[in-house]
C-alpha cells in the first residue's frame, strides 16, 4: 500500500504550493493512472514516491508518505531506486550510454552487481519487455516507442516493485503508445507490478488502468478510485466516457469496449435516421456526402422524406475537384481551368441555410469553386487558390530518402491533418515547406511564387511554423518581447500589425503573461506564447508540429478553438499530430504519411471513420473513439453522435 | 576489436601523423583515415538501416565531417603561418615590419608550413573521429582509472551529450530563421549561444535526475586513507621537485628519479583510490585473432618511421623542395587500414551466419 497522508509540498522560492494536503492511499499490484490539469502536480506527486521530491528538487514537504514500509522522504533516491523504478516523458534525456545493453546495465554496474546477476538481470528485462531484437542496437537507431520501451527495461533492472511512469507516451504515435502500454499491462498482470502512470490522454491509457487518481488545479480534494466512480465526479473525461455522461448511460463507459454494450441498443430504423442526421451534421462541418450517403438503405433515398425531415440532396456535375490534387501533376500547381473529374454529391442541411436548390451555405472546398455556376453563395472569394503547394516533393537525409514525391496543397480556410507513424517523414515535410530542409526534388509554391530561392525568414513571414518543441522559439526575457524581436526580425513595426502584439496575446488567452519569463510558463501557456511569437506577423499559413503534446484536455480545448479561429479567419492549417481526437475535431482533410509517402489522403470520415485502413485491410490505427464506437456511420465526435441521436 | 586494438591503433597513427611534416605521408594517413570511417559509417548505416526504423539518421558520428574541416583547417593554417612566420627564401612580399605580428616578408615556405600543419591538425582529427565512430561510450571509458569512475561517467555523458547539443543548436537557428532572424555575419551567431546554453542546462539538470532516480551517487562515499593522500601529496611534491632540479645546474641528473618516484608515489594514491570505488563491468572485451593482426599492423606502420627517421623528415623551409616518398614508409602506413579489412570480414560473416 502507498499513502499519502496530508502531504503537501513546495518548490523553493515559489509562493504556491505543488501539492496541498494531499491524502491518498495506492493500492499495490494495480495500474494506477494519474490524470489532471496541467500545473496540478502529477508530477511532483510521482516524484515523491521515489525520494526525488525533495532530494533532488529541494523545497518544503509536509505530511507523511510510505511506500509500503519505506520512509522515501527518509531513504532519498539512493535507496527507492531499488523499490521504484522511474521513467520520465523523454527517454532521450535519461540515457547515459549509447548502446541498448549498456544502457540496461548502467544501473547495476554502478550499484556493483557481480556479473553474473547483471547478465540474468538483463535476460530477464529483455524477455519481459521483448526487446530481444534491440539488444544490440544503438540508441540513436531506435524509434521513439522502442526507447521508451528501453527506458522502461532500465527501470526494471533493480526489480523495483513499483514502476513510476511520467507521460511515457505523450511524444508517441498512437501505434508505439499501444505497444508500451500493453507492455505495461503485461508487467502488472503477469508480474502483479504495480504500475502508476501519469498521464494527459486519458483514452489512451483507461483501457489498461483499474484505479485512477484525479488531481485537481485548485487546492481541492483528490479524487480516486476506480475509473468511472472518478470519470463521473470530473468534467474532464475521454470521449467515450463524455458521450456516456451526456445519455445518462451507467456505469459510465471508460473505454470503447464498455461502451459498444450502450450502443448495441440503438439499432434498426432509430440507427437508420440517426445515421442520415449525422450525414448531414458532417454536410455542415466538413462535408463527403457522397460517402456518407452510400451505406444508406435505398428506401431512405425517398425524396418526400428527406423534404419532411427537412434536408435537401444537390448532384453536381463534373466538379473540379482535381484541380488542387497532386496527382494532376498540371504544370500550374493552381489549376486554373476545369479539370473533370467524378460527380461530387453536396448534402446541405435545413439548419445551416436555405433549402431551395439555388442556396446553400455549407460546402467543401471543392463545390465553392464550383458554386457561382450552381448559383451557390461563394463562402471564401480566395478559396480557389492555395496558399502553399508542394508538388512532388522529395527530401533525403545523407542520401537516405525521406520523402519521396510528397504532392499537397492548402487552401485558405481549410485545415489539412498530417498522421502517420514516428519518423515517417511528418516534420521533415513541414520543415521543407517553409526551408528549412532542402528538397531534392518537386517544389514549393507559398501565394503561387516558388520558394527556392525565398529566404527561410521570407517565407516564415507568411507561414507560421510551431516546431515540436515551442522552447526552442522561447529565448527572450519576456513574453512580449518574444513578438517584438518577431517583428524586428522582419523589419515591421508594433503599428503595422492588426491585431498589436498585446492584443493577440489577449486573444491567446495570454495577457496575464506579457511580463513573464516565457521559460517559467506552463507547456501550455509556452506553445501558446511560442505561436504568439510566429503569428505576430499576421501569416495566412499555419504549421503545427504536434501541438498537443504534453497539454490537458483544457488547453486542447483551446487549441482547438484557436484552430477553428483561424480557419474562419481563412488561414490554411497544415496540423502533424498524433492526436486522432483532435483531427476529429478540427481536420477538414486528413493526409497519412507513410515510409515517406502519402499512404492514404480524404476527409476526416474517409480516413478516420473506416475500421480498416485503405485498401489493405489492415486495422485502422487513426480511428477516434466515436469511430470505434459507432463503425461505418461517419460519427467522429460526440458532438457528431449527440446531434446524429438527438435531432 | 578489442578495444584495446583500437587504442593501439589510435596511438599509431596519431604517433605517425605527429612524427612526420612530409605532406605525401600525412595525405596518405588521411586518405586511410577516411577509408576506415567509410567502413565504419557504412557498417553503423547498414545497421540503422536494419532496424526498420525509417526516421532521421543516427546522430552519433560524424557531426563535422573531416573534408569540411579540411576546407577550412588547411587554408586557415597556411593564412596563418603566411602572416606570422616571415621566414623563407620564396618571397611574396613584404609588409611594413611596423605592423604587430604580421609585419615582414611574407614567404612561399611559411605558407606551405602553415597548410601542412593544417593537415596534420585535420588528419589527427579523422583519426579521433574514426574512434568516436568505432567504440562504443562504454569502451571509451572502461580503460579510465576506477578512482576517476565518476570522471568517466561525466565523460561518456560528454560523449553523448555533443550530438544532442549540436541537434539542439540547429533547432535554435532553425527556430530563429522561422521568426525572422537572418545570418548574414559571425556577429548573428552570438544570439544563438544564449538559447543553446539555457537548453543544454535544462537538458542537464533532467539527465541528472533520472540518474539520480536509477541511484547514481548513491552507496557509501569513498574517502581516501590518510596513507594515500600522503602518498599523492609526496607524488606531486615528486613530480613539481623533478621541475625544479631540471633548472639547476647541479641536481639536473636526478630529475628523472623524482619524477618516477613521484609518478609512481600518485599511480599508487590513484590506485588505492580506486579500490574503494564500488563499481563492475558487465562486459568483458574479448580478444579475437583480429586484434594481433591489428597489433602487429600498427607495429609494422610505426617501426620503419622509427628506424628510418630521416627519410619521415620534411621541412619546407629554408626553401620549398619536392618532399621524397620512401616506400618502406609508405608501404607500412598500409598496415593502419587493417581495422576496415577487419569490419568488412565480421560483416561478412555475419551476413553468412
Amino acid at each position: 500500500m502507498i499513502t499519502f497522508d496530508h502531504v503537501s509540498f513546495s518548490y523553493p522560492e515559489v509562493a504556491l504550493p505543488a501539492l496541498h494536503e494531499v491524502t491518498l492511499t495506492l493500492v499495490e499490484s494495480a495500474f494506477t493512472l494519474i490524470s489532471g490539469p496541467s500545473g496540478a502536480g502529477k508530477t511532483t506527486l510521482l516524484r515523491c514516491l521515489n525520494g526525488l521530491v525533495p532530494h533532488f528538487s529541494g523545497g518544503v514537504l509536509t505530511g507523511q508518505i510510505r511506500v509500503g514500509d519505506l520512509d522515501p522522504v527518509a531513504l532519498g533516491p539512493e535507496v527507492m531506486c531499488r523499490h521504484v523504478g522511474f521513467v520520465f516523458q523523454d527517454p532521450e534525456t535519461q540515457f547515459v550510454m549509447d548502446y541498448v545493453e549498456d544502457e540496461l546495465v548502467f544501473a547495476l554496474e554502478n550499484a556493483a552487481m557481480p556479473r553474473a546477476e547483471m547478465r540474468s538481470r538483463v535476460s530477464e528485462v529483455i524477455e519481459l519487455l521483448d526487446l530481444g531484437s534491440l539488444r544490440h542496437r544503438s540508441l540513436a537507431t531506435l524509434s521513439g516507442g522502442e526507447k521508451q520501451r528501453i527506458a522502461i527495461a532500465a527501470a526494471l533492472a533493480f526489480r523495483p516493485r513499483i514502476l513510476v511512469l511520467d507521460e511515457p507516451t505523450s511524444q508517441l504515435d498512437p501505434r508505439s503508445a499501444r505497444e508500451v502500454l500493453e507492455a505495461l499491462g503485461r508487467l502488472n498482470r503477469d508480474l502483479g507490478l504495480t504500475v502508476i502512470l501519469a498521464e494527459h490522454r486519458l483514452e489512451r491509457v483507461l483501457p489498461f488502468a483499474d484505479r485512477l487518481v484525479y488531481l485537481p488545479a485548485a487546492e481541492a480534494p483528490v479524487v480516486h478510485g476506480m475509473p468511472d466512480e472518478v470519470l463521473g465526479q470530473i468534467d474532464l473525461v475521454p470521449p467515450v466516457t463524455a458521450l456516456g455522461k451526456a445519455l445518462g448511460w451507467s456505469p459510465l463507459p471508460v473505454t470503447v469496449a464498455e461502451g459498444q454494450r450502450f450502443c448495441e441498443a440503438i439499432s434498426g430504423t432509430d440507427a437508420m435516421f440517426a445515421y442520415a442526421r449525422a450525414c448531414a451534421h458532417h454536410a455542415g462541418r466538413k462535408c463527403d456526402a457522397k460517402k456518407a450517403l452510400k451505406p444508406l438503405p435505398e428506401q431512405t433515398r425517398d425524396e418526400s422524406l428527406w423534404a419532411r425531415e427537412g434536408r435537401v440532396i444537390f448532384e453536381v456535375d463534373a466538379m473540379c475537384a482535381g484541380a488542387h490534387q497532386p496527382s494532376m501533376k498540371t504544370q500550374d500547381p493552381f489549376c486554373s481551368g476545369r479539370c473533370p473529374t467524378a460527380p461530387v454529391f453536396v448534402l446541405s442541411v435545413q439548419q445551416r441555410g436555405a433549402i431551395t436548390s439555388g442556396h446553400c451555405a455549407i460546402l467543401e472546398v471543392d463545390s465553392v469553386r464550383q458554386a457561382p455556376q450552381l448559383g451557390l453563395p461563394v463562402l471564401s472569394a480566395q478559396a480557389d487558390r492555395p496558399t502553399l503547394v508542394a508538388e512532388g516533393l522529395s527530401v533525403a537525409y545523407h542520401g537516405k530518402p525521406v520523402l519521396t514525391d510528397v504532392s499537397l496543397s492548402l487552401y485558405p480556410g481549410q485545415v489539412i491533418a498530417l498522421l502517420g507513424r514516428n519518423g515517417t517523414g511528418k516534420s521533415t515535410l513541414l520543415k521543407a515547406l517553409v526551408g528549412l530542409v532542402p528538397h531534392q526534388g518537386g517544389s514549393v509554391w507559398l501565394s503561387g511564387r516558388e520558394t527556392r530561392d525565398m529566404a527561410v525568414a521570407d517565407v516564415c513571414r507568411e507561414v507560421a511554423y510551431l516546431p515540436q518543441d515551442p522552447n526552442a522559439l522561447l529565448f527572450a526575457e519576456t513574453v512580449l518581447d518574444e513578438l517584438h524581436i518577431t517583428l524586428r526580425n522582419h523589419g515591421v513595426g508594433a503599428a503595422e500589425v492588426d491585431p498589436a502584439p498585446e492584443a493577440l496575446l489577449e486573444n491567446l488567452g495570454l495577457a496575464h503573461k506579457v511580463t513573464a519569463y516565457p521559460r517559467d510558463l506552463s507547456v501550455g501557456e509556452r506553445q501558446r506564447a511560442a505561436l504568439a511569437a510566429v503569428l505576430v506577423t499576421q501569416p495566412s499559413t499555419v504549421l503545427l508540429d504536434e501541438p498537443t503534446r504534453g497539454l490537458d484536455y483544457d488547453a486542447k480545448d483551446r487549441l482547438l478553438a484557436l484552430i477553428h479561429g483561424w480557419r474562419a479567419e481563412g488561414r490554411a492549417v497544415l496540423l502533424v499530430t498524433h492526436d486522432v481526437e483532435l483531427v476529429a475535431e478540427a481536420a477538414d482533410r486528413v493526409v497519412i504519411l507513410d515510409e515517406g509517402g502519402i499512404a492514404a489522403e480524404g476527409s476526416p470520415v474517409d480516413i478516420l471513420g473506416e475500421p480498416v485502413f485503405g485498401d489493405s485491410q489492415a486495422a485502422n490505427p487513426f480511428m477516434p473513439q466515436m469511430a470505434r464506437l459507432f463503425p461505418g456511420t461517419g460519427w467522429l465526435t460526440v458532438a457528431d453522435v449527440l446531434a446524429g441521436l438527438r435531432s | 576489436m578489442h578495444p584495446l586494438s583500437w587504442f593501439a591503433w589510435l596511438g599509431t597513427a596519431s604517433l605517425v601523423t605527429l612524427l612526420t611534416r612530409n605532406p605525401l605521408y600525412i595525405v596518405v594517413l588521411f586518405v586511410i583515415f577516411i577509408l576506415v570511417m567509410d567502413v565504419e559509417c557504412a557498417s553503423q548505416r547498414a545497421s540503422a538501416g536494419s532496424s526498420g526504423y525509417d526516421g532521421a539518421p543516427s546522430d552519433r558520428g560524424l557531426t563535422l565531417s573531416p573534408l569540411r574541416f579540411a576546407l577550412f583547417a588547411v587554408p586557415a593554417g597556411a593564412v596563418f603561418n603566411l602572416l606570422t612566420s616571415h621566414v623563407g627564401e620564396t618571397v611574396f612580399f613584404r609588409l611594413p615590419p611596423a605592423i604587430p605580428l604580421i609585419g615582414g616578408v611574407l614567404t612561399a615556405e611559411a605558407l606551405v608550413y602553415g597548410a601542412i600543419s593544417g593537415l596534420v591538425l585535420v588528419t589527427l582529427f579523422t583519426a579521433f573521429a574514426v574512434l568516436n565512430l568505432a567504440l562504443p561510450v562504454r569502451d571509451l571509458i572502461a580503460y579510465i582509472p576506477r578512482a576517476f569512475y565518476p570522471v568517466a561517467i561525466v565523460s561518456a555523458i560528454a560523449v553523448t551529450f555533443v550530438p544532442s547539443t549540436l541537434r539542439q543548436f540547429r533547432q535554435v537557428r532553425e527556430a530563429q530563421a522561422i521568426r525572422g532572424y537572418r545570418m548574414r555575419g559571425w556577429r548573428d551567431w552570438l544570439p544563438l549561444f544564449l538559447p543553446v546554453l539555457v537548453g543544454g542546462l535544462e537538458r542537464a539538470l533532467q539527465l541528472a535526475e533520472a540518474m539520480t532516480a536509477r541511484g547514481f551517487g548513491g552507496g557509501a562515499r569513498t574517502h581516501l586513507a590518510p596513507v594515500a593522500q600522503i602518498s599523492l601529496v609526496a607524488g606531486l611534491a615528486g613530480v613539481l621537485a623533478a621541475g625544479v632540479v631540471q633548472l639547476t645546474a647541479t641536481w639536473a641528473s636526478a630529475a628523472p628519479v623524482f619524477l618516477t618516484g613521484g609518478a609512481l608515489l600518485m599511480g599508487a594514491a590513484i590506485w588505492h583510490a580506486g579500490r574503494g570505488v564500488q563499481h563492475t563491468r558487465y562486459r568483458r572485451p574479448v580478444w579475437h585473432s583480429v586484434d594481433i593482426f591489428v597489433v602487429v599492423a600498427c607495429g609494422i606502420a610505426i617501426v620503419p618511421f622509427l628506424v628510418w627517421a630521416e627519410s619521415r623528415a620534411y621541412s619546407p623551409y629554408p626553401a620549398l623542395a619536392w618532399p621524397l616518398f620512401d616506400l618502406r614508409l609508405g608501404g607500412g602506413l598500409l598496415g593502419l587500414m587493417v581495422p576496415a579489412f577487419a569490419r568488412r570480414l565480421s560483416e561478412q560473416s555475419d551476413d553468412h551466419i
